[in-house]
């Protein structure tokens, strides 16, 4: 090594501080989405709350069977796709790859079920005259506007989700991308399930017909 | 909180998934109970807020990063989130000061 070249890295040594988070850059990255993510998620949420106290003819029309039945079939799902994505994260550190690939396999298959489920559920509630702007029960249109609102940009996420783990799993498989690469993803994937965890009681249980 | 590399074991993971699915099943249990709507929110809300504080801290190992990750991230989200409470008042007006529906 050089002179000038010890005096370079002498340089840039004093020019970078060490990082205060010790994280890959991806993952802080995936950690700043996150978090911007959760304040949309957040203030859509409010803005759903301020119509519905403002609204005085607010329509209820969930009832405890299909509705709510269906809805903790898909927070089964939900927190169970969030387990086999852990259970990929893990076996994508030790490098067994085969495992990862199948754990992250089952992700993929949990999340199109989960998003079958709200499709369908979505598909019942047009058939019933539901949509942003119609409410078959005579009430306010506020709530077909903000549950398709809110649980549509909820479903983009799943199945943005779905696209991404299916985009990792063969660039994993190929040895283009690593297990940092899974382990972020899979931050995303515990994330969209952590906003199902406000959607289902806000925008379900709260509409419990009584 | 603390510094560690100690992520847990998928028996643990399954044992928190459990416990979430539990808090879920209790939420539907209150629902089926005849609350009024405040004291459901609230007890709704409070549920959610500890399935998303365990999610956070387990699933997405928050807790087995450096401390710097989470002070720099969570106190500004909930800041934000306490900012947006001041829509409240407008909400009641809405409410309550309209022109009555015929």
């Amino acid at each position: 090594m050089s002179e000038s070249e010890i005096t370079l890295d002498a340089g840039h040594a004093a020019a970078l501080e060490p990082s205060p988070y010790a994280l890959q850059s991806k993952k802080l990255t995936m950690w700043l989405f996150i978090i911007s993510d959760a304040v949309t998620f957040g203030a859509i949420l409010f803005g759903y709350a301020y119509l519905r106290i403002g609204t005085p003819n607010w329509s209820t029309p969930f009832h405890f069977s299909p509705n709510i039945v269906n809805g903790l079939v898909m927070t089964f799902v939900l927190l169970s796709s969030s387990l086999t994505m852990l259970a990929a994260d893990a076996a994508a550190k030790e490098g067994r790859k085969s495992s990862c690939l199948k754990w992250l396999g089952a992700t993929v298959v949990l999340g199109i079920v989960f998003a079958t489920l709200h499709l369908r559920e979505w598909f019942h509630m047009f058939d019933e005259g539901w949509s942003l702007s119609k409410n078959p029960l005579g009430g306010s249109v506020q709530f077909g506007a903000t549950f398709f609102s809110i649980t549509g940009l909820h479903l983009m996420h799943v199945i943005s989700g779905i696209i991404a783990l299916i985009v990792i799993a063969i660039g994993y498989n190929t040895d283009w991308l690593d297990a940092g690469h899974v382990e972020t993803t899979g931050l995303y994937w515990h994330f969209v399930d952590l906003v199902w965890m406000f959607v289902f009681p806000l925008l379900y249980l709260m509409n419990v017909a009584r | 909180m603390t510094e560690t590399n100690h992520e847990p074991g998928m028996k643990e993971y399954i044992a928190i998934w459990v416990g979430l699915l539990c808090i879920v099943g209790i939420e539907a249990f209150l629902t089926s109970m005849n609350l009024s709507t405040r004291t459901l929110l609230v007890s709704l809300l409070v549920l959610a807020f500890i399935e998303a504080g365990i999610a956070l801290l387990y699933f997405m190992h928050l807790k087995y990063e450096k401390p710097n990750l989470f002070w720099s991230l969570v106190p500004a989200v909930i800041f934000v989130l306490f900012m947006m409470n001041h829509i409240w008042p407008d909400a009641y007006r809405m409410a309550n000061l309209r022109v009555p529906i015929q």
